[in-house]
């Protein structure tokens, strides 16, 4: 009798890790300027062993300094957007939700503008700081409004959240409109997602937050498959529902809101990539989580390779890519209706 | 050239005065002396000729920068800092430009690094540069911020206005060793300046209205370059007191002001102007329409902080004062 | 061994339970019987808490379940759903093993000793041979044995079905009646089961509550709670009740309106 164990999770976290590895090594080797690739192997390798540094001081910085921290920053967001939509697939029991479904994104953005507006971009937490309270305004505003007799009700939270969205992105399109030339640039480039300010810095001060997020979420993974078949269900099997639903939401709001923090908004990686990981491993969330994780970090990875070396010098913003891939993979999805049943 | 460098060394070996006038050879009975020391200098640094010393300036916008002097590689993020480049003489030291660099002709076969906000930073190090020349008008901070992480120094200009524009070819003189050229450029452009409003000194100032932008209308408000050239050549800016640098104006807001000169700038190189002239002959109430003074004007001459600008001053004084100044 | 003291609830304004007491003792079989709107499903609700009184008291072993967290009732109370809706199908072993949830608490994995639980309830309720199934692939009547079994996993001492028999054919119904009982007859389940086939009520259950707008009409034996007086006064419709000719219980026939009745 085949039921998921420890072992079987860590097998698969290994497997899919290493497919990982050499995404990222692929990532690193490409680029807009052509890099021997044993170059960079050797260049990746001795900074991995902390070895002495190659002379060619040209071809390290951009492997250590512009295509690794893209790669992993590409690689956090990839796995946090996919976690975060996993769970609001989950929580709101429908199978279109996605991490910007509560309005975070355009929570996100308002600050990020604001901060924009104000100049306070020219810190290097300015922006990142100000999205990301953007954010948590936002969740604490839908929450409030979703929360009716101290319970947390999945369509009326979608309501009021897609509402918030709403409004918040009538804010984005009338600071859009008053905007001087060189502001409207940077904020719509903001707006498609943009890694290409990725440092090792902000990598440092988000990942807290991603690491607290996934172990609260892993770590209440087994009960969130009972929600999965209604939250009465849960309940009676001893879940203690409303707790978990807001420690749940707010996981994964929290992983939203750094994430959209870090690089804006980037589409379809929340939306697609749950769905695949259940294709490959089943509605199960202590392996459907890591798994997810592990998926979209290196597909996001890919797309952004492509996003910055296809047009070479200038950059694509990388939703164009993962909508490009999303969009197709979504009509595959709706053709396949026994993966879902309301699709 | 050796005149150059050996003046600018001794000012850094003498702290007191940069001025010109004080060098070996003007030690009575010098030339003697001043040679022998030219000789030992000459050897004693005749390995690190090509680079004879880091300079470390602030730039227009307070920032420090220190980089090589006279920097060999240069790239440039925006196209009136090319120009400018070219026009102090440089050429081969011009390693990179942008995608918008348009000027000289030779400069469209130049490496491009990228947009104004999108900048390949992978291409801008593959070509190693001494110093990358930023504009605080278009290239974020962002990127300025990013290329001094990386280590590599970013002098930017911030041009306001007219004589910013001035200012600026000063600095980049300064900065890349042509400081010379750079005030024989200044010169001449200040001359020609001199020259236009003196000619339009006692004119009456027809009203002008600067189209710089298309759907929606965007024209040039008070500190903008385009606000400040009508000035000078004359005319009244009728946006000249809006606030903003790029107001959008409605065309009832424009028929208000009664402009009698319409000038339309090449905003977009594929611009669609026939449609352009045709919206604004619809409005016959406007003086500019009713006497057919609507005119296309070339926006990298009016919009582009570099030595051109002068052109485009002048070709705007002929087409706001076509009776004074018949060419 | 569950008692209920002056138990109220209402979702709104007006009260749906309005002042309900009484006890159900170990293993007994309960019906719960009465119009559609009189409170059975709410009440049973209020017997896992799902839902909260605003006025009385639910003593589980003589312990309040207020006083008692939402897994110590889940060992003790199991619900079999009327019918669940999946978005993302499980297989029935995953499904089963659901049931074990009570006792994992902040494991994540499943042990050997409550796969060999989930098994024993899969046998139990004769679902081995579909046990790698998807839960969507079922009939209704498998669907039913196994959210059986998962109850039976959870090691429960009582039972809570709500209308388990809406929505299947006649030879489930059996099949599944039978799996109760003999749940109640040779494990010792405590039973609970709301229905609105007063037969199968009167058939299957020791004592049968009889509600009517929220109160109880009646409690006791089948036989004293279904009479043609009892079963007019609540549910206002004209009804013949006699003795089943092959099992004894009391029976319910409906009558057309207007059939003109005579003693027997």
């Amino acid at each position: 009798m085949r039921i998921l164990t420890l072992k079987k999770v860590i097998a698969v976290s290994l497997l899919l890790t290493l497919f990982l590895g050499w995404v990222i090594l692929i990532s690193v080797m490409v680029g807009s300027v052509r890099v021997d690739p044993r170059q960079s192997l050797s260049i990746l390798l001795r900074y991995v062993l902390s070895l002495k540094p190659t002379e060619h001081e040209m071809e390290e910085t951009i492997i250590l300094s512009l295509r690794l921290p893209r790669a992993l920053l590409a690689g956090l967001v990839g796995a946090g957007l996919s976690v975060s939509g996993t769970i609001f697939q989950a929580l709101l029991r429908n199978p279109l939700a996605d991490p910007y479904i509560l309005g975070v994104s355009s929570g996100s953005a308002v600050g990020a503008i604001i901060a924009l507006l104000l100049g306070l971009s020219a810190y290097s937490f300015g922006l990142p700081l100000a999205s990301f309270a953007g954010a948590l305004i936002t969740i604490a505003l839908v929450f409030y409004f979703g929360r009716q007799g101290g319970r947390v009700h999945p369509n009326i939270l979608l309501l009021a959240g897609v509402i918030t969205g709403s409004f918040l992105s009538a804010i984005i399109m009338f600071f859009l409109s008053i905007s001087q030339k060189e502001e409207l640039h940077t904020i719509i480039f903001w707006l498609m997602g943009d890694f290409s300010f990725a440092n090792p810095r902000s990598l440092i001060i988000i990942l807290p937050y991603f690491g607290v997020g996934f172990s609260m979420l892993y770590w209440k993974s087994r009960q969130l498959n009972l929600i999965l078949s209604g939250e009465e269900n849960a309940l009676q099997l001893g879940v203690e529902v409303e707790r978990l639903k807001i420690l749940s939401y707010l996981c994964a709001s929290l992983i939203t809101a750094a994430s959209v923090s870090l690089c804006g908004l980037i589409g379809f990686v929340g939306l697609i990539i749950p769905h695949a990981a259940r294709l490959l491993f089943g509605p199960d969330h202590r392996l459907l989580l890591p798994a997810s994780a592990l998926i979209g970090a290196s597909f996001l990875i890919a797309c952004d390779s492509l996003a910055r070396t296809i047009l070479a010098p200038v950059e694509l913003p990388v939703g164009v890519i993962t909508a490009a891939f999303g969009g197709p993979f979504f009509i595959y999805l709706l053709r396949r209706r026994k993966v879902v049943k309301t699709l | 050239m050796i005149d150059s460098f050996f003046d600018f060394f001794l000012t850094l070996a003498l702290p007191h005065g940069r001025g010109r006038g004080r060098t070996a050879f003007s030690h009575p009975g010098g030339k003697g002396r001043g040679c022998l020391l030219m000789l030992c200098m000459l050897i004693l640094f005749a390995p690190s000729l090509s680079y004879s010393s880091t300079l470390r300036l602030k730039d227009e916008v307070g920032r420090e920068v220190v980089f090589p002097f006279p920097p060999k590689r240069i790239v440039s993020l925006a196209p009136n800092i090319t120009e400018i480049l070219f026009c102090l003489g440089l050429d081969e030291e011009v390693v990179g430009v942008s995608i918008h660099c348009n000027y000289p002709e030779k400069v469209k076969s130049r490496v491009r690094v990228g947009s104004y906000i999108s900048i390949d930073f992978e291409r801008v190090i593959s070509l190693k540069p001494d110093l990358i020349l930023a504009t605080g008008a278009g290239n974020p901070k962002e990127v300025v911020e990013r290329f001094n992480t990386l280590g590599f120094p970013t002098y930017v200009i911030f041009p306001k206005r007219f004589d910013g524009v001035l200012q600026s070819i000063r600095h980049i003189g300064q900065v890349v060793g042509k400081e010379k050229d750079a005030l024989r450029v200044i010169e001449s452009m200040n001359q020609r300046r001199e020259r236009i409003v003196h000619l339009t000194g006692g004119l009456s100032r027809p009203k002008v209205f600067l189209q710089v932008g298309d759907s929606p209308i965007v024209t040039v408000g008070r500190g903008s370059f385009g606000d400040d050239l009508i000035r000078l050549a004359g005319g009244e800016n009728v946006a000249g007191r809006e606030r903003e640098m790029y107001p959008r104006l409605g065309r009832e807001d424009i028929l208000k002001r009664s402009p009698e000169v319409i000038l339309i700038s090449s905003m977009n190189p594929n611009g669609d102007y026939e449609r352009i002239f045709r919206e604004w002959e619809r409005w016959k109430m406007i003086p500019a329409v009713k006497q057919g003074r609507i005119h296309l004007i070339n926006s990298d001459l009016i919009d582009r902080p570099s030595p051109r600008i002068i052109d485009g001053l002048e070709e705007m004084a002929r087409l706001l004062h076509p009776e004074t100044f018949k060419k | 061994m569950i008692d209920l003291h002056a138990l109220s609830f209402r979702y709104r304004q007006d009260w749906v339970l309005d002042d309900l007491s009484f006890q159900i003792e170990r293993g007994e079989f309960v019906g719960i019987i009465g119009p559609n709107g009189s409170g059975k499903s709410t009440l049973l609700k209020t017997l896992c808490r799902l839902l909260s009184p605003q006025k009385g008291e639910i003593l589980l072993d003589r312990v309040p379940l207020t006083e008692m967290s939402q897994r110590e009732i889940a060992k003790k109370i199991a619900v079999v759903p009327q019918e669940t809706y999946s978005l993302f199908p499980f297989r029935v072993i995953e499904m089963v093993l659901m049931g074990r949830s009570p006792y994992l608490g902040s494991l994540l994995f499943e042990g050997p000793k409550d796969l060999e639980i989930a098994q024993r309830a899969m046998a139990w309720t004769e679902i081995l041979p579909i046990s790698e199934r998807f839960i969507d692939e079922l009939s209704g009547g498998e669907r039913k044995r196994v959210f059986i079994a998962r109850a039976l996993a959870q090691e429960p001492e009582v039972i809570l079905l709500d209308e388990p028999t809406a929505n299947l054919d006649i030879h489930h119904q059996v099949d599944f009646l039978h799996l109760i009982l003999s749940l109640n007859r040779e494990q010792g389940l405590t039973i609970l089961m709301a229905s609105h086939d007063l037969n199968i009520a009167s058939d299957y259950c020791d004592r049968l509550i009889l509600l009517k707008e929220g109160r109880i009409y009646k409690i006791g034996s089948p036989r004293e709670v279904i009479t043609r007086e009892h079963i007019e006064a609540v549910y206002g419709c004209s009804v013949w009740v006699d003795d089943h000719p092959i099992s004894g219980m009391p029976r319910i026939t409906l009558l057309k309106k207007g059939t003109p009745l005579h003693e027997t």
